[in-house]
């Protein structure tokens, strides 16, 4: 069993930044710059494509600049845990000089998980925030996740990686009925299509026409999907604080396969549907496209680490998306 | 009837956009093409407009509202300068823009241009809600808004909201002359004056910065800061704009309107909130405390420069009096530097050095706020009181902050070195900026004034250009005096000389 002390990897960190600092200074007298606001702890199966993870943490490092702790789960094994750590690097200024943030690479077998919140607790950054971005990862079935989310200020799950929408739903309920500030980048995906139609709405008389009964499809391609769920639930929630009744259901329909949410009044029939890059607006037979990339890890969690407060909006959404999981099984 | 929209989240959503019309006067011209349209498509393709967003642009030229179309195509193919052109959502877009055609002395033009309204208003459900952006010239600012009124535009069922562009008066007097003549169709309040300074980034990071942050605000005052500098330089000359240039010059381009308002975004006292009646508020009672020069002190702190020819890069580059459509006697001042003065008391004696030309080195516009050295030297004298403490805030090509400070040297004996702190809003946020047009277009649609400047706050930078302006004119000036490519006159190192301050080389 190899043995990976915290205080090692502190003083391969320090070490770290001796190192860098030479190498910076050797090129241009002016060092390097280490940035940090918070600290990041990805967990991720060994069958996650490194080399694709480690380009999202690169590209999130500029914007929240994170002591990166990314721990890769080996699977079964004995007690193997082992460690190396490096530094993201990037040159802001016309190639003058480096700012870089450090990132601890941690592998573990899944025997011993036990003793990964022993090592991984003592590297977070004291005052700043902790956010453990959970992968599609088999830990958050296990006991020892536990642990680990204990010393979470924000957890991030995403309930696509689940087979049973449903329960990936009651997970992150369950984590956010102990407590914790969850999000769900199921949930994220959607926060441009909920803009683009709060945005129908900043129009009086599209507004005017939100009475009686209103109708809310949404469409994944047929299946009652965490992110389709969301959006019907969401748009329920919203439209509570109106004199209305909606119906809001999930549109078992495999076609179209793209995304789409269908808003329906009297007199008015809004409907957003993803085309390529983008997302085409129509009013009333008017139409609008704007760009709309297709969501990737990056851009979620761009968004994430950027939200410290808990979110209302989600959370009642959630609790909706439940009960509308249940009747869609039905 | 609902009144709030219910699918608003303040938590994760950008700020709303009210569906509106934009009516653009000049729409043929440079401003158009280059700024405003790519501007807005932009807005469009980050899906900051709504479905209804409508464009009437008008100017003399006969077109069709599908040459029209075709026309801003290409100018935002040619000036969106870091954004992927989008045919499907240039087409949703495009679906938006009307022309009418007409002249802007002609009741008719006002006319038809009411009818346009009303029929957007009926096919785009725009509310109601129009901004008129007058990008003509100058002179022909209170003509248009008098039409606009005359056909009943400047009410209606929505908002109806005007943007100016500077010069917003040539002196005082018909500073408020002009002001006078726009609000006989709108309110002060209804009036944007569009200052682009103010809507780029880093000049409100400036607010970010002093009043997000703790540490730097006690720090903010005459005890800890020795002098400000703010430096606007050109490296190109006048570029076919002699004719028009000989009649402003710098300090009038520059200094009365974009630097003195940067300058009191430097200087102003925290506001109550955030608010815009607060921001302009602090803003407007700074550019009132400067202290306004007395006529025989303005040769002291007004330094005017005017480029004379000279050989750059290999290139002969003409003088300014050598420039088509330049008088070759012209006095007009191609640079200016100036010594203010606030009076209040937290910036008493504290000189703001602002100087602003044509053809100097390179182009940057950056703040540098230096502070006083440390109270005792205590280590190697020379070399720490050498290096003073300096705070840059770089508002272009590069925005960004550094803050300079010693450091010990690595190694044996107490050797200190100065090293950069530094923070470059490209890099630091992956994200783009941006463009000062987009920020101060949305704030006028969305009907926040925060960035656009009152007309009291004219009339204060005014009060303390007018007298230099008035000052220059009376006396003729040894020019050219520095040559194209060079930092300025000598005498505008002279003025900082006398207080045993030197100009940054930015």
């Amino acid at each position: 069993m190899s043995v990976v002390a915290p205080e090692k990897i502190l003083k391969e960190l320090a070490d770290l930044w001796v190192t860098t600092g030479k190498e910076g200074g050797e090129a241009d007298t002016q060092g390097v710059l280490r940035a940090c606001s918070l600290t990041l702890v990805v967990i991720s199966e060994s069958a996650d494509d490194p080399h694709s993870l480690g380009e999202t943490i690169a590209a999130l490092m500029p914007e929240h600049p994170a002591r990166t702790i990314l721990i890769r789960l080996t699977g079964a094994g004995d007690r193997a845990l082992d460690q190396r750590v490096y530094a993201q690097c990037w040159m802001p200024f016309g190639q003058r000089r480096q700012i870089c943030c450090e990132q601890v690479e941690i592998t573990c077998a899944d025997g011993a998980l036990a003793d990964l919140p022993s090592v991984v607790l003592p590297l977070a950054i004291p005052d700043l925030p902790l956010v453990v971005w959970s992968r599609c990862t088999r830990l958050l079935a296990m006991p020892e996740f536990r642990a680990i989310a204990d010393m979470a200020t924000r957890l991030v799950l995403d309930s696509t990686c689940r087979p049973d929408t449903r329960q990936a739903l009651e997970r992150v309920s369950s984590e956010i009925a102990s407590g914790r500030l969850v999000a769900d980048l199921a949930w994220t995906q959607l926060t441009r299509w909920r803009e683009m139609l709060a945005e129908v709405f900043e129009n009086r008389q599209n507004l005017a026409r939100l009475t009686g009964d209103v109708r809310v499809t949404v469409g994944d391609g047929g299946a009652a999907s965490a992110r389709a769920l969301y959006m019907a639930a969401w748009m329920q929630d919203s439209l509570r604080s109106l004199p209305v009744a909606v119906e809001a259901a999930i549109s078992s329909s495999p076609q179209p396969a793209a995304f789409f949410v269908e808003l329906a009044a009297d007199g008015l029939t809004v409907r957003l549907e993803r085309r390529d890059e983008r997302l085409v607006t129509t009013v009333n037979g008017l139409s609008q496209s704007t760009h709309l990339p297709q969501p990737d890890n990056y851009l979620l969690m761009r968004e994430e680490l950027g939200i410290a407060a808990r979110d209302p909006s989600f959370e009642r959404a959630l609790a909706l998306a439940v009960r509308l999981a249940y009747a869609t099984d039905k | 009837m609902p009144t709030e929209n219910p699918f608003q989240d303040a938590l994760r959503f950008e700020r709303r956009v009210p569906e509106s019309v934009v009516v653009i006067f000049g729409a043929n011209g440079d401003l158009t093409k280059r700024k405003l349209l790519p501007a807005l498509y932009r807005l469009a393709y980050d899906r900051r407009l709504g479905a209804g967003f409508a464009v009437v642009g008008t100017s003399r030229t006969a077109m069709s509202d599908d040459q029209f179309r075709e026309k801003m195509q290409e100018a935002v193919q040619q000036f969106s300068e870091d954004t992927k052109f989008d045919d499907e959502v240039w087409r949703a877009f495009s679906q938006g823009l009307f022309y009418v055609a007409g002249d802007i002395g002609d009741p008719a033009l006002y006319r038809q241009l009411a009818a346009k309204l009303s029929e957007i208003e009926q096919s785009r459900h725009t509310g109601g809600n129009a901004l008129f952006y007058l990008s003509t010239q100058p002179s022909q600012y209170a003509r248009v808004a008098q039409g606009i009124g005359s056909a009943g535009m400047g009410k209606g069922k929505g908002w109806r909201r005007l943007v100016v562009e500077k010069p917003f008066g040539h002196d005082m007097a018909s500073a408020r002359e002009l002001s006078d003549r726009l609000h006989d169709v709108f309110e002060e309040a209804d009036v944007y004056r569009i200052d682009h300074y103010l809507g780029k980034e880093t000049v409100q990071n400036i607010l970010a910065f002093r009043f997000g942050n703790g540490i730097f605000e006690p720090l903010w005052n005459r005890r800890y800061i020795n002098h400000v500098q703010i430096t606007a330089a050109e490296s190109i000359g006048v570029e076919g704009r002699g004719a028009y240039y000989q009649e402003a010059g710098a300090l009038a381009d520059m200094i009365q309107n974009h630097l003195l308002q940067v300058m009191a975004t430097i200087a102003m006292e925290p506001s109550a909130s955030f608010r815009a009646p607060s921001v302009r508020d602090e803003r407007s009672k700074l550019l009132r405390s400067i202290k306004p020069m007395k006529p025989e002190e303005i040769l002291q702190y007004a330094v005017p420069g005017q480029y004379g020819p000279a050989r750059i890069g290999g290139e002969d580059v003409p003088g300014f009096r050598q420039e088509k459509g330049v008088n070759p006697d012209s006095q007009t001042d191609t640079y200016a530097a100036v010594t203010f003065f606030v009076e209040n008391w937290r910036w008493a004696g504290v000189p703001f050095y602002v100087r602003t030309g044509k053809r100097l080195p390179k182009r940057v516009t950056e703040i540098a706020i230096q502070f006083n050295g440390a109270p005792l030297a205590i280590f190697n004298a020379d070399e720490a009181q050498a290096v003073p403490n300096l705070l840059i805030l770089r508002i272009q090509p590069e925005e960004g902050i550094s803050l300079k400070f010693l450091s010990k040297r690595p190694g044996a004996g107490m050797n200190l070195r100065p090293v950069s702190m530094d923070f470059n809003y490209g890099s630091s946020f992956g994200e783009r900026s941006p463009s000062a047009y987009e920020t101060l277009l949305l704030d006028a649609i969305i009907g926040d004034p925060t960035l656009y400047t009152r007309q009291d706050m004219v009339e204060a930078s005014w009060a303390v250009v007018e007298p230099i302006q008035n000052a220059w004119r009376e006396t003729k000036f040894d020019f050219p005096n520095y040559a194209a490519g060079s930092w300025g006159p000598d005498a505008a190192d002279a003025m900082l000389a006398r207080r045993c301050h030197v100009w940054r080389r930015p």
